[in-house]
């Protein structure tokens, strides 16, 4: 009997009770496997964790401490079988990137070198190629936190997306990397650069340190009142005194009340 | 139709289609819920993890917060928990304690621990309130942050009004105070109020979890655990069902109506212009949310509620009976006072979202749920005496409803352990699947039981929310 003569009949109520009771608990089962599942995988994989922990760190004292090479490093057969495992990788780049954000000077770069040289590199350059957002950032994330200065055209075509998280990653990433060419383009940009994105932005100034700020003047003569109102904000909260006359003008030209009343703030703060 | 052992009328008929038919409609929703809710989890979490929310502790631009914490007899933990609330990762806030009237030593705990002295604050309420006593700041610059008021009793809204007519910044965080914040959780629910475009944020509201048998120390949450006593066991299920599979949806579709009074932030120029907490009803945090929204929209302003699923805000739920039947049903007379103020709110498309939808789902499903329990209930006594119940049916009809409930709690759990994994022991886990079996049939009839009594006590005019006594958190 199909479905519909059964409902004609009308007898449809115990057949459609049983079949969700059914239906239920098996549901109800599958999901419980799942969780188990779940809790087994994440189990293991920390367990995994924990030992390539000890291995990763070996292995980087030694390329920091004992000035090993990672040619060196892949004669042992046991990394290199490792190494060819994502999950392996995933935590010696996670490891690296903890290590250098403690690390200055020559140690910093013996990481950066120990990351292209074992081809952990290409690994973010894929990454940053990946269509799905999420693994751009971490490609991006990857790449700037060791400073490959040649990924900055490909990251900041990534501060043009529209996935504000994507956005912010990279213009952070390009800030890190070239200082103020990181945000110059934000002149032409047309979406709105709402607050949370400005105080990253300035975050990352302050963050990185950047001293050489010429350019940031730009953002005032944007059509985007976000990008300008960015500007003003940056230009005080990093106490650009030499931005003065810009700001200036700006308060006398200003596109709406907003801007102006900002631009005056920012003008009496720097001032006074 | 023969589902009845003597001669059945349609009418009877009818009546299984329509409990049928409710019971059918009540699932549904749910599951488009926790479709809706997943979606959008999944998508916070994906972008939560590459937010750096330090960004907000050094910059000056961070939103400005006014932590109003009212305070009634809490003289046993009021030093602990103001303390914590002063050691929260975040720097521009203020926290203003309510005294609204203790009948305790809570005034006197808190002028010796944070060295108070009466302040010369020149208050332009804006909201009118019970009259204030008085208003201390600390000598001590440690406590700078720290706007002690003491009051007349004039209950929970009429403290947080005067809070509301005091906060020097533009937002304010309405918290209980004997509750358990996340030290970041000032962080998560600022950063929503920066990321408007076009809309304003009117409010942010985040996840409150149970607390019960949960390690405390120096007011924080060091160690997560599920309760030993079957009540608090089952809430912790329910809030996780309720705030994981529920309230996520209609923060998605931003027809959320409630954001818990236990921790909510607002935008204190629209929660004013509303009119402020309303001190005649006892669910003044739904009422309030509601009520700016209705202003938002009758002043056609583009406008947000945004909703963050961190576990922000950790409390204590009843642990017996007594407590808990008193919390549902004021809980329910909440309920019924912000619907019956917001009537006009029903199925009215003026009000977008919210007139079509909330309003009728929270009257339907939160409302009316109860009643129709009951009135099936009812009916169901009189089939079994005249002889007119088809066993085999009901009982189908029982197993189905126990089987969608166990069903509900199992993605709840998955839900969880997808997400936030809260609970990594074992042991907590088979707690909670054993809870979800014992739910359906031990603590959704309490429910429904103290939500009759939440009925009763609006028509003979109850007013006031009762004696709340709490058991404490545990210390390490």
């Amino acid at each position: 009997m199909n479905l519909w003569e059964l409902y004609k009949s009308g007898e449809w109520e115990i057949p459609f009770l049983t079949f969700s009771i059914y239906l239920f608990v098996l549901a109800s089962f599958v999901f419980y496997l799942i969780i188990v599942g779940s809790r087994n995988r994440n189990i293991k994989r920390e367990k995994r964790r924990l030992e390539y922990d000890v291995l990763i760190e070996k292995v980087l004292s030694s390329v920091i401490f004992q000035d090993v090479l990672y040619s060196e490093i892949k004669k042992d057969k046991n990394f290199l079988v490792l190494f060819d495992t994502n999950f392996f990788r995933e935590v010696l780049t996670e490891t690296l990137i903890n290590l250098h954000k403690n690390y200055e000077g020559v140690y910093a770069q013996k990481l950066e070198q120990f990351y292209k040289d074992s081809g952990l590199i290409k690994d973010s350059f894929k990454k940053l190629k990946n269509f799905k957002w999420e693994i751009k950032c971490k490609g991006i994330t990857e790449l700037a936190e060791f400073n490959i200065k040649e990924a900055f055209n490909q990251i900041i075509a990534c501060a043009k997306a529209r996935n504000k998280t994507l956005k912010i990653t990279a213009i952070n990433a390009g800030i890190k990397l070239e200082g103020t060419k990181g945000i110059v383009h934000l002149t032409e940009h047309d979406d709105i650069i709402d607050e949370w994105t400005q105080v990253n932005i300035i975050s990352a100034f302050k963050k990185h340190d950047i001293g050489d700020t010429k350019g940031v003047e730009l953002l005032l003569e944007s059509q985007n009142t976000t990008v300008v109102s960015l500007g003003l904000k940056l230009i005080k909260e990093l106490k650009l005194t030499q931005k003065v006359p810009f700001v200036a003008e700006l308060s006398t030209n200003a596109p709406n009340a907003t801007i102006k009343y900002e631009a005056q703030s920012v003008l009496q703060a720097l001032t006074v | 139709m023969t589902f009845f052992n003597t001669d059945i009328t349609w009418l009877l008929d009818v009546y299984i289609l329509l409990i049928l038919g409710y019971a059918i409609l009540i699932m549904s929703s749910y599951l488009i819920l926790a479709y809706l809710s997943q979606k959008e989890l999944r998508a916070y979490l994906k972008k939560n993890s590459f937010v750096d929310y330090e960004v907000l502790l050094t910059s000056e631009f961070a939103p400005k917060l006014s932590l109003i914490a009212p305070a009634y007899n809490e003289g046993l933990t009021i030093e602990e928990n103001v303390k914590s609330l002063l050691s929260l990762n975040y720097n521009n806030y203020q926290v203003i304690v309510v005294n609204d009237g203790s009948k305790d030593n809570s005034m006197e705990i808190l002028i010796k621990t944070y060295d108070l002295v009466l302040g010369d604050f020149a208050i332009h309420p804006k909201i009118e309130t019970k009259k204030i006593k008085g208003i201390y700041t600390s000598r001590n610059a440690a406590f700078k942050k720290l706007i002690v008021v003491d009051k007349e009793n004039g209950g929970k809204a009429d403290a947080l009004n005067v809070g509301l007519n005091i906060a020097q910044n533009p937002y304010v965080v309405c918290i209980d105070v004997d509750c358990i914040l996340d030290k970041d959780s000032l962080l998560k629910l600022a950063k929503p109020f920066l990321e408007s475009q076009g809309k304003r944020i009117i409010a942010t509201g985040g996840v409150v979890r149970i607390a019960n048998q949960c390690i405390i120390k120096n007011g924080r949450l060091v160690e997560v655990n599920i309760p030993d006593v079957m009540l608090p066991r089952i809430q912790v299920l329910e809030y996780l069902r309720a705030f994981l599979l529920g309230r996520m949806a209609w923060g998605r579709l931003d027809g959320l109506l409630l954001i818990s009074g236990a921790f909510g932030a607002f935008d204190k120029e629209i929660a004013i212009l509303s009119g402020g907490y309303s001190t005649k009803t006892v669910g003044e945090d739904m009422e309030l949310i509601v009520r700016m929204r209705r202003y938002m929209l009758e002043n056609k302003l583009p406008y947000a509620v945004s909703y963050i699923p961190d576990p922000l805000c950790w409390t204590e739920a009843p642990e017996d009976f007594t407590i808990f039947k008193k919390q549902r049903s004021r809980w329910m007379r909440g309920t019924i006072e912000t619907l019956s103020f917001h009537k006009k709110m029903f199925l009215n498309p003026k009000y977008k979202l919210l007139g079509m939808l909330s309003v009728p789902y929270w009257t339907l499903f939160e409302f009316l749920a109860p009643g129709i329990e009951f009135v099936g209930l009812v009916i169901t006594v009189i089939f079994i005496l005249f002889g007119l119940l088809n066993w085999h049916f009901f009982l189908l009809l029982l197993l189905f409803v126990y089987s969608f409930a166990v069903f509900f709690s199992v993605i709840a759990l998955f839900s969880e352990e997808r997400t936030y994994h809260k609970y990594p022991k074992q042991t907590d886990f088979f707690k909670l699947l054993m809870a979800a079996f014992i739910e359906p049939i031990y603590f959704h009839p309490l429910t429904v039981y103290s939500a009759l009594i939440g009925y009763k006590e609006k028509i003979m005019g109850t007013k006031g929310w009762g004696e709340m006594t709490r058991k404490g958190f545990a210390k390490k």
